[in-house]
């Protein structure tokens, strides 16, 4: 028999699901239902995260491992969660209920099934997060793709179209790319389980190295591909940009789910103990990353809307990541952790906000294609305009207060959370007594810069948004979707005044991957569970 | 209550405040002013009261753990020099606060204004007592934002949003050197700890991080305090309300920078760097500022550039490094703050009773505003370092300091000199700032007829030029010991002797400064008229400034876009050939690495038929390729050859599952491009200019040849190379050991997928069902380019023959259409269904399964659609996709979470062996029910994506619907 | 025979490729599902070769793994199948709708603006 609490690491995955699956049996129309539904599932996995921070927490860090189907590790599938997967499994579930609160107020009647599609996306990502094997996480990675392709095109319309025909084009081909990673390790190690992997690559050898490498470098490519590293980046600002804003909000979390597979299997399978492969990669993701970030900064200076400007700005932070894990410097890496909750949900903040903000000024874009067929489902396609909601009064106060605040928090000024983020990661590099690359200063130099640049895009910006007189109506801001971005900008907040313990959880949780034992010995030798 | 809790309400205060006005209705300025001045007034008790042990060298502490672990924390630290700042900070934001009240319009939102101002005060409050260098900087941030925000406080007008942005982009920028440096001095001491840096003097001067982390501290420090050639954002920083230039740009913020400078002075100043950098610096922006203040035209705009060159008298005697020149940097830095913020609150109430600050309109304000005429008159004198006023005190300090510089340079003959041409400068413009506006003729066509502005408005600016007065007439008392205290917090031992008094006897600084005096007063005699022409100041103007900042914003922005346009592409095809190239790097750089290996497993020898296979296979491939864009149905037929090559190697390759379901796949994935072809448009070859193919069309077709055959050959190659490796000791073993006696299954393949794996399986269905999904709500809205919508030719060359032959009826000829197929498919169906139902049953021993049971049932489908066409078809279908999708998944996941129930964790396995006629043995195992659940998932899925696209081709056009019926 | 797989495999991706490299959507969603064929054939051939021992164990006795097939990338395969198949379907309703609200064929939604861009005359 095994105690109530350990199925804790799978019910993120399996709650939406059977939510979504129960959503899909009563009828379209039932629309309060689904809500009521989908915001308790979201709640509900805020708590999951929660349980398992304390978990994990409780024993010291060590992975709580769950094999589905019983069956012995590594030849069953097996989840893991240590202290960095709770904390990512917390912070999508609150991205989820902020962006599922907002999309109340009119967009999950865009389009068909929205909120199963959410549910099952958030179902997909937290699997990415908690599985230990190398396959389940491709399959994960399709149903979070899957339901992402749903999402990127709730709405329908012919930017979205567009943007959605390249994302689905350019994932397909990523995916091949991965189905051959995994195989290749396969074939040269004879196994799937991360875990084992870890164990066995060390032993990998010579004659086999290249294989190895080949098949661990594809693998990168897929998910650097998801990750947004420039040149393998390019979509995303558009796609990101054409979705609704709730959809765009909860992608932030995506790009986060590739930085973490890299730190994950860079961690454990090229590690310092792992022999003629260890840190094979870790000069191309800070080069990378560095580029990375020089393209964002570009990009979000070059932006001439808000939502391109945010997803340039996702670039930036994938970039900073990247380069961060490539340091292979544990200091800096809980800088970059702390670096990754900020930004994310700044950067869902900001495109919540971005909609309401250019309300007025956008120039309607959704060219309304006149329907060739009569609609037949016409009754499931009720898009009543009459949006349900309070209206706030001085709403442009609130938007210039919540611009503002994004903007601090993108640009790292204090008083929000990215100041600290971006001084804990240089102050990681610059800590102790070992020298400084010259490659580390330039990273260094890249990070100063970017967020000089986030600043003078972000003024340009805001004077022209908010404090330029202009003669359009005053954009109406409704409760529903003032609260999740107060939600989203109070948990930065947050993160300042606790930024001791906050700070301390990531060291931890960077240290964990740094001795990887800590997961090996929790997947291959678990205490608990039961044997048949 | 301890000194250090009250240090730590006294920060909080402001902040309180500022908070509580932000949310006071728009209207109420009095209530909002009262807020902010009680708040001000209660912060400087507690700050006075603070004083008393300071004196005797001791320090008030406070400290909360923050970010221990970056040895962070919020540290606050308040000795003799944070004490007179402080004072500064509350007493003057007073005062000011007092001033807005009667200044600030009632249809101004007032309250935001006094909520951005109390939220500034406490920030510079946080500057000036932060005990740890990365909360200085943090607090040193918030300076400039808010900064911004009063600045842009009228932002309905452009000079303020410029002005504000100017002055964000100029410090803000500057803050983050300033936060590098103290990284770096951080790393130096091994403590950002504002005691621990204090006492690693040596250890700072010796680092070779000394020179870099000097250079970015100055940048913060002289673009906050408007530093040549950072100096240009303070001039259009006076769009603000003047209340905020008198309190941010001439008492408080811009002194932010000098702070520093003062606070790191015992650490950093002595080395030759900071004498060059500082010094020169400092000489500069006197020198320059007090040229370009003689030729403003704007009271404010001249106050602004007389703000610069004192704010760089200052930063030269930090800079000369002696002692007593800090001494006298910090006592100019009390004295300019007081005449400084009286200056501008008199300007304020000239701007506003007349209506104008354009010092060629002003003029014989005297005799309309004789009392606020005096007290700018006494602080202009104070600014002009006339005797009996505190200016004349520290200008007289700083012109002995300029004689005994010692640097052994030129700069010791010259400093002299330059030094008394400044204050003769200063001397001028004062005298010219008085003259212009309160003597001569009255005035002509002002705005509005001036008058004496109300007495409180008064009030602050008669309190701060009695402070001068007392000051300058009887330092010694007045001043003194809180100077001394000051000093000494900062200098330590190494505090010189020096003594405030009004009087010195004849020596060399008071013949300086009376030849300034007299300099300034015959130069105003003789310029006097010109200066009121000079469009701008000669040599150095604002405007080149200006201009020069917006050219360098609009370069970046416009190179970025440029840079971005070449760095980035929107084009789907560059975007995968990148992705391609990209993997195929990866994938090669190993090998180039280690080389190329094959194993040491003997290569069978090739079978000729599956050679010919794929001979055929291959065939197909390339001709799929090549036929794709002319001719779409022979490159489906190809791609089926090539499918089909694959199904046979399959099960070649001892994989009859994988061939099975191959085959099934193939069958609807067909179906499902065929009954896409329709809607797509008709391809002619291209017409290229000139007949033939341009070159760059070739160059790029053969760069992609060149990439597929690469990354053919490499594939093929690292296949190879697998193949002829022995596979490692694998996990597989133990499925095949385990398949029947712990998972009763003999097909390990199909045991694999339900129960070994079936977390795989049970994540596969939910993509299925998401992409049901998706293309369902997709296809709902589907809108088919015009031109495909009508009805093809085939249909209407029949429907035309129906028609004209009598006794038929529109659309026999299409039911006529092979008949006996028809039915036969008709018939089919029962059988197909068993067959689907068999194949599902057996899955767990023989190949077949879940998966393939659910294909072939929608192929069974299928076949209804084209025996009986659509309408009739989803008339008599009993599947409704959706149910069946939930139902699926819900059984699935049910069949797992049932292991709960008996302990075990999810999708843990039961089975037991049943026995049925027909059918015969085969497993009821809780895998079974798992199987179900993938059935009917495939079934739903299957079903509903063909009736969304099958359906498409029934839906009534409704444009062109008329002429087509 | 391992030549031959080898060799299958690469005229699969090559062929896929170059049409993934195409202006058109049609031809693009036909080299995804070479390469798919391609990619499941490789995952298959990890497991190494092995012909006529499908992976159906006896009951009840004793399993010597050597005489059957390896099962484990053949499961791999079959779920690839299914996601690539689902994909796939999703892929060909995206370019049929993309297709009917831009009015083109193009994988950008537009014709490219001058003659010589991005391989317009295709393959």
């Amino acid at each position: 028999m095994i105690d109530w609490t350990q199925h804790l690491v799978i019910t993120p995955i399996l709650l939406p699901l059977l939510v979504s699956a129960a959503m899909l049996m009563f009828d379209e129309r039932r629309r309060a239902l689904r809500r009521v539904f989908s915001l308790f599932t979201a709640l509900a996995l805020i708590a999951n995260a929660i349980a398992l921070i304390h978990l994990t927490g409780s024993k010291g860090g060590l992975a709580l491992t769950y094999s589905a189907g019983n069956w012995p590790v590594p030849f069953g599938i097996v989840l893991a969660a240590d202290r960095l997967t709770a904390l990512l499994l917390l912070l999508t579930s609150i991205l989820g209920f902020a962006a599922l609160i907002y999309s109340v107020a009119r967009w999950d009647k865009a389009g068909q099934r929205f909120h199963a599609l959410f549910l099952l996306m958030l179902m997909g990502v937290n699997g990415a997060f908690l599985t230990g094997d190398l396959f389940n996480l491709f399959v994960f990675f399709e149903v979070m793709l899957a339901a992402s392709y749903g999402l990127a095109l709730h709405g329908a319309g012919r930017a979205r179209t567009r943007a959605g025909l390249h994302y689905i084009a350019i994932n397909v081909a990523t995916s091949l790319l991965f189905l051959i990673g995994v195989s290749l390790l396969y074939g040269v190690t004879g196994t799937l389980n991360m875990a084992d992997l870890a164990v066995r690559i060390p032993a990998v050898p010579a004659s086999d190295i290249m294989l190895l490498k080949a098949g661990a470098a594809l693998l990168g490519v897929a998910f650097l591909v998801k990750a947004g590293m420039w040149p393998l980046n390019f979509w995303l600002p558009a796609t990101y940009a054409a979705a609704a804003p709730p959809v765009a909000a909860m992608f932030a979390i995506l790009s986060k789910v590739g930085i973490y597979v890299v730190l994950r299997l860079s961690s454990l399978m090229f590690g310092d103990d792992s022999g003629r492969a260890g840190h094979f990669a870790d000069d191309w993701l800070l080069i990378g990353g560095i580029a990375t970030i020089i393209y964002g900064t570009l990009g979000v200076l070059s932006a001439r809307r808000l939502a391109p400007f945010a997803g340039y700005y996702l670039i930036i932070s994938s970039g900073t990541l990247l380069a961060a894990i490539g340091t292979a410097n544990t200091a800096v890496l809980a800088g970059a952790l702390f670096y990754l909750v900020s930004s994310t949900l700044a950067i869902a903040a900001f495109y919540l906000l971005v909609e309401p903000i250019e309300r007025g000024h956008e120039e309607e874009d959704e060219l309304v294609v006149e329907a060739v067929f009569e609609d037949e489902l016409a009754e499931a396609l009720d898009e009543e305009e009459n949006e349900i909601g309070v209206v706030i009064p001085a709403t442009i106060a609130i938007l210039g207060g919540g611009f503002a605040f994004c903007a601090l928090l993108l640009a790292g000024l204090p008083p929000l959370s990215g100041f600290i983020a971006k001084f804990s990661i240089i102050d990681g590099m610059l800590r102790g007594g070992q020298a400084i690359l010259p490659m580390h200063w330039v990273y260094i130099a890249a990070i100063i810069v970017s967020g000089l640049g986030v600043l003078m895009a972000a003024t340009r910006a805001g004077i022209e948004l908010i404090w330029e007189p202009s003669d359009r109506a005053m954009p109406n801001l409704r409760v529903v979707e003032a609260a999740p971005i107060a939600l989203l900008l109070a948990i930065c907040l947050g993160l300042v005044i606790m930024a001791g313990p906050v700070m301390r959880f990531m060291e931890q949780s960077a240290a964990a991957l740094e001795q990887r034992e800590l997961y090996t010995r929790a997947v291959l030798h678990p205490s608990g569970g039961a044997g048949r | 209550m301890t000194d250090g809790t009250l240090l730590l309400i006294a920060l909080l205060l402001p902040y309180m405040g500022s908070l509580a006005a932000a949310f006071l209705p728009s209207r109420s300025r009095t209530l909002a002013a009262l807020l902010a001045g009680s708040q001000a007034m209660l912060g400087l008790a507690i700050v006075i009261w603070l004083y008393h042990g300071l004196p005797g060298g001791e320090v008030v502490r406070y400290q909360i753990e923050w970010l221990p672990s970056l040895g962070v924390n919020l540290t606050l630290r308040l000795d003799g020099l944070a004490w007179l700042f402080a004072v500064l900070v509350f007493g003057i934001g007073f005062l000011v606060v007092l001033y807005a009240r009667y200044y600030m319009s009632p249809d101004d939102p007032v309250p935001r204004f006094f909520s951005f101002l109390q939220a500034f005060m406490g920030s510079m409050l946080g500057v000036v007592i932060s005990g740890n260098l990365i909360q200085l900087a943090f607090f040193w941030e918030l300076t400039s934002i808010f900064s911004f925000l009063l600045i842009g406080y009228w932002h309905h007008n452009q000079s303020a949003r410029d002005g504000a942005q100017m002055a964000l982009l100029a410090t803000a920028a500057g803050g983050v050197c300033l936060l590098l440096g103290f990284l770096l001095i951080g790393r130096i001491a091994g403590s950002y700890d504002l005691d621990r840096v204090l006492a690693s003097g040596e250890l700072i001067q010796q680092s070779e991080l000394y020179l870099p982390a000097l250079i970015l501290i100055l940048i913060g420090a002289f673009t906050k305090s408007a530093q040549f050639p950072f100096h240009f954002w303070l001039p259009h920083a006076m769009a603000a309300p003047t209340p905020v230039s008198a309190y941010l740009h001439s008492a408080t913020m811009v002194k932010a920078g000098v702070f520093v400078l003062i606070r790191l002075w015992p650490v950093m100043a002595g080395a030759e760097a900071w004498y060059f950098l500082v010094a020169t610096t400092g000489l500069a922006t006197l020198l320059l500022g007090a040229w370009s203040a003689i030729f403003q035209q704007d009271l404010k705009g001249l106050l602004a550039y007389s703000t610069i060159s004192h704010l760089g008298l200052i930063t030269l005697l930090l800079g000369l490094g002696s002692p007593l020149a800090a001494v006298a940097a910090i006592f100019h830095t009390v004295n300019h703050a007081t005449f400084k913020a009286s200056l501008f609150m008199a300007a304020g109430i000239i701007d506003h009773e007349a209506g104008t600050r354009d010092l060629r309109q002003l003029s014989g304000l005297y005799r309309y505003m004789p009392i606020t005429a005096t007290l700018a008159m006494v602080a202009a004198a104070a600014m002009a370092g006339v005797p009996l006023l505190n200016g004349f005190l520290s200008k007289e300090m700083f012109l002995a300091e300029a004689l005994a510089a010692h640097s052994g340079t030129i700069i010791d003959q010259l400093l002299p000199v330059l030094a008394t041409v400044a204050s003769a400068f200063s001397v001028l413009y004062s005298l010219r700032f008085i003259h212009q506006t309160f003597f001569g003729p009255p005035p002509v066509n002002l705005p509005h007829q001036p008058a004496e502005a109300p007495p409180w408005m008064r009030r602050p600016i008669e309190v701060l030029v009695i402070a001068c007065l007392v000051i300058g007439i009887l330092p010694a008392i007045t001043i003194g010991p809180f100077l001394a205290t000051a000093v000494s917090s900062v200098l330590g031992d190494r505090t010189p002797h020096y003594s405030l008094a009004l009087w010195h006897g004849f020596n060399a600084p008071l013949i300086m400064s009376v030849i300034a005096l007299s300099a300034g007063v015959i130069l105003y005699l003789l310029f006097r008229k010109p200066l009121n022409n000079a469009r701008r100041s000669p040599v150095i103007g604002r405007l080149r400034a200006r201009r020069a900042f917006d050219t360098i914003l609009n370069a970046i922005f416009t190179g970025a876009q440029a840079l971005e346009n070449l760095l980035a592409t929107r084009r789907l095809q560059v975007q995968l050939r990148l992705l391609i190239g990209i993997a195929l790097i990866a994938g090669v750089l190993p090998f180039l690495q280690h080389g190329y290996r094959l194993g040491a497993v003997p290569v069978t020898l090739v079978d000729p038929i599956f050679g010919f296979i794929w001979l055929i296979g291959g065939v197909c491939a390339i001709g799929a390729a090549w036929q794709a864009k002319f001719h779409r149905l022979a490159a489906l037929i190809l791609l089926g050859g090539a499918g089909l090559a694959t199904c046979i190697s399959f099960i070649w390759l001892s994989a009859p599952d994988l061939g099975l379901t191959q085959l099934l796949v193939e069958l609807v994935t067909t179906v499902l491009l065929l009954l896409s072809l329709r809607w797509l448009p008709q391809r002619l070859p291209d017409i290229w200019a000139g007949g033939r193919t341009p070159f760059i069309v070739r160059l790029r077709r053969g760069g992609d040849l060149a990439v597929a055959l690469l990354a053919g050959a490499g594939m093929a190659a690292i296949t190879y190379a697998v193949l002829t490796r022995p596979l490692p000791d694998s996990i597989s073993r133990f499925f095949m050991e385990n398949a029947y006696s712990g998972a009763g299954g003999t097909n390990v393949v199909n045991v694999l997928l339900v129960d070994f794996r079936g977390f795989d399986t049970f994540g596969e269905i939910t993509v299925l069902s998401i992409v049901g999904i998706t293309i369902f709500s997709l296809l709902r809205r589907f809108r088919p380019a015009p031109e495909s919508i009508v009805m093809p030719e085939q249909q209407r060359v029949q429907n035309a023959y129906d028609e004209r032959q009598e006794g038929r009826s529109l659309g026999d000829t299409l039911s006529d259409y092979l008949t006996i197929p028809r039915l036969a498919m008709i018939w089919l169906f029962p059988v197909i269904v068993v067959l689907a139902l068999f194949l599902l049953l057996r899955g767990h021993d023989l190949p077949g399964g879940g998966f393939a049971g659910g294909i072939v049932m929608s192929i069974g489908v299928i076949l209804q659609y084209m025996a009986l066409g659509t309408r009739k078809t989803e008339a008599r279908l009993v599947i409704v996709p959706f149910r069946w999708i939930g139902i699926g998944l819900l059984l699935a996941a049910g069949t797992g979470i049932g292991a709960w129930i008996f302990g075990y964790p999810f999708l843990t396995s039961y089975f037991q062996y049943g026995h049925v006629p027909v059918i015969g043995k085969f497993p009821i195992a809780s895998a079974l029910l798992f199987d179900i659940g993938v059935f009917a998932v495939v079934v739903g899925v299957t079903v509903l994506v063909l009736i969304a696209l099958a359906h498409q081709s029934v839906r009534k056009p409704r444009t062109v619907a008329e002429e087509q019926d | 025979m391992e030549i031959v797989l080898a060799l299958a495999i690469g005229t699969l991706v090559a062929s896929g490729i170059w049409l993934l490299f195409r202006p058109r959507t049609f031809q693009v969603i036909i080299g995804l599902s070479l390469l798919s064929y391609a990619v499941n054939l490789f995952i298959l051939a990890t497991g190494r070769m092995k012909t006529d021992a499908p992976p159906i164990v006896p009951q009840g006795q004793a399993v010597n793994p050597a005489l059957y097939a390896n099962p484990l990338p053949q499961a791999l395969v079959l779920t690839a199948i299914v996601i690539s198949f689902a994909t796939t379907a999703l892929l060909l309703v995206v370019l049929l709708v993309s297709r009917g609200l831009t009015g083109t064929d193009h994988v950008d939604g537009e014709e490219d603006g001058d003659q010589s861009d991005n391989g317009k005359g295709g393959q």
